[in-house]
Formats: structure tokens, C-alpha cells, sequence
């Protein structure tokens, strides 16, 4: 672990039994360097939410030992980076007639298309001219259940990261291998 | 082992004993949930009163036990969430999925 003034450097060993006490690490982190800027409950709960899954999701798909989590702290907000060099982002579209996968081909941008759905919102990635993926909710009309679990998807990292953060992007260094995942929270925006 | 069950007139108490519900236990938990809704039973009322925190993977999870329960005509219903698992479900609007209750006996009380 490595630390500047606004910048603490975790690293995480792909291994889910090291989850929890990696998240105790950031959030006693955060918290630390917040200082005179308290996080506010709600904050925290948010950023713990996307802390878990950063870890699990690097657990579940990087394929690599290591991953290195940033963070970094200032007045404006809270900013969650993850960095590997696994395997890059596949995603699928809600109806599987969409399939990317990084680098993307310059035909391929940009994208812009629903990956999965429960219901009332549409999990969607757009992509801009670099190659980068942002993640945006789209509104749905409200179901009734039982249509509504019909249409609730199984996984929910993704979505969690895109809906409790104010922005959560993926991008891919071609030169290097690296992925980077990272969200944003605004700490004067709730 | 992940739930302590209790069975009365084939309404389940399921308690969830780790306080971590997460991608390491979210299989072991599927597959006892699926065990008991495969039993018979009617109702199986989910206790969260030990869980801090609950990952994507355990959520993924309880939707595939709801998913074999409706069509068997089992009711799947969670009690006594702490706040921040509470609201990490209303986020994804799994509340409008899952009928969620403040304990066993409110739970309890709807089927009077």
C-alpha cells in the first residue's frame, strides 16, 4: 500500500476471503482522509457498496493475481479506480444480438446498447470516441410482479456500481493490457 | 451451512448466519434454498437480523431461489434487513421483488 496526500494505493489479492478486510482498509481510509470533510452515512454506504463490488468483480473475471485499487480524496468527492492486467470487458446486449469486447475495433465505435434489465431499469453502456464505456440507468415503465421477476436479470454488479455512484466507466489500454474501472461520487451532489 | 431453518406448518424460518453474504457463500445458500422450496413448503421467511453487507453474487442468488419458488407456488419473503442491506435492495428495486418485512412476526401476521 502506497499514500499521497489524496491518493491511497491498495493492493487487493484476487482472492474473495480477502474481501471484507480489504474493505475495512479503504473505508478506514476514506474516512481518515476525508478530515475536515466528513463522508456523510449515505456516501460511505455508497461507496461501500461499489468497493464490494470492485473486489468481487475482480475476484469473479480479472483471471489475474493481483489488482491495484485507488483512491483518491478531495473537497469535490471520492474517486474508486481498479486496475488489472486480466482480461479485458465482454459485454453482451440484453437480447445477445450485441457482443463487445475490448479494444474495440473502430468500426465498433461507438456503441450504444441495454445490457440487462429488472424491470424498471435499463442498465445501458454508451461508448465515446476513445474506446471508453460509461454506464447510465434508463427508466423503464414501472412492472408488477409476477412479469416483473420475469424480466429481473441475475446479476446485479454492474448495475449496482452504475446506480450507486454518479459515474462508473471502463476503459482499456491497448499498449499496456490494462483495465480501468473507475467510479465517481460527488460529495456536494445528494 | 449458511441457514438455520425452522419449519412450522410448512412455513419455513430461514436464518441467514454469516454476517457477510457474498460470493462465498452465495452458491452454498441457493442450493439450501432450493433444497427446502423443493420440500413442500409454502412460505419460507428469510432472516437477514446477522447480515452486515450483501454482495451482487448473494443477490443474484436469492432472484434464482425466487425464480424456482413462484412457479411452485412458494412464497420467498425477507425480514429484519439492516439499513444499508435494506437500501442497497431498494437501489436495485429489489423491493418491489421481494415482499420485505420488519421481523417474523410481521411476516407472520399476513398470513392470519
Amino acid at each position: 500500500m502506497s499514500e499521497d496526500l489524496n491518493l491511497i494505493e491498495i493492493i487487493f489479492g484476487n482472492n474473495r476471503h480477502e474481501i471484507p478486510g480489504t474493505l475495512n482498509l479503504c473505508l478506514d481510509h476514506i474516512l481518515e482522509g476525508a478530515g475536515g470533510n466528513p463522508v456523510d452515512e449515505a456516501t460511505l454506504s455508497r461507496v461501500k457498496w461499489v468497493i464490494i463490488e470492485l473486489l468481487t468483480n475482480a475476484v469473479k473475471h480479472s483471471g489475474e493475481r493481483e489488482t491495484v485499487l485507488k483512491i483518491r480524496i478531495d473537497a469535490a468527492g471520492i474517486v474508486l479506480i481498479k486496475e488489472d492486467y486480466g482480461r479485458p470487458l465482454v459485454l453482451v446486449g440484453q437480447d445477445s444480438d450485441k457482443k463487445i469486447i475490448w479494444p474495440l475495433e473502430k468500426i465498433v465505435r461507438p456503441v450504444d446498447f441495454p445490457i440487462y434489465h429488472n424491470g424498471m431499469d435499463s442498465l445501458c453502456v454508451r461508448t465515446d470516441e476513445a474506446g471508453r464505456a460509461i454506464f447510465f440507468i434508463e427508466q423503464l415503465a414501472e412492472m408488477e410482479m409476477p412479469a416483473l421477476l420475469s424480466d429481473t436479470s441475475e446479476h446485479f454488479g454492474l448495475l449496482i456500481m452504475t446506480k450507486a455512484s454518479d459515474e462508473f466507466s471502463y476503459e482499456f489500454e491497448a499498449a499496456t493490457g490494462l483495465n480501468r474501472f473507475v467510479c465517481t461520487f460527488k460529495l456536494t451532489s445528494r | 451451512m449458511i441457514l438455520e431453518v425452522q419449519e412450522i406448518n410448512r412455513v419455513v424460518q430461514a436464518t441467514i448466519l454469516p454476517e457477510e453474504a457474498s460470493l462465498t457463500n452465495a452458491d452454498a445458500f441457493k442450493e439450501e434454498m432450493i433444497t427446502i422450496i423443493a420440500s413442500g413448503v409454502k412460505l419460507v421467511i428469510v432472516s437477514f437480523e446477522n447480515v452486515n453487507y450483501i454482495d451482487s453474487s448473494f443477490l443474484g442468488s436469492l432472484v434464482v431461489a425466487l425464480k424456482y419458488a413462484m412457479p411452485r407456488n412458494v412464497d420467498i419473503y425477507l425480514v429484519s434487513l439492516k439499513p444499508d442491506v435494506k437500501n442497497l435492495l431498494t437501489l436495485i428495486r429489489m423491493d418491489k421483488v421481494f415482499r420485505i418485512f420488519n421481523n417474523y412476526d410481521e411476516a407472520m401476521g399476513t398470513l392470519h
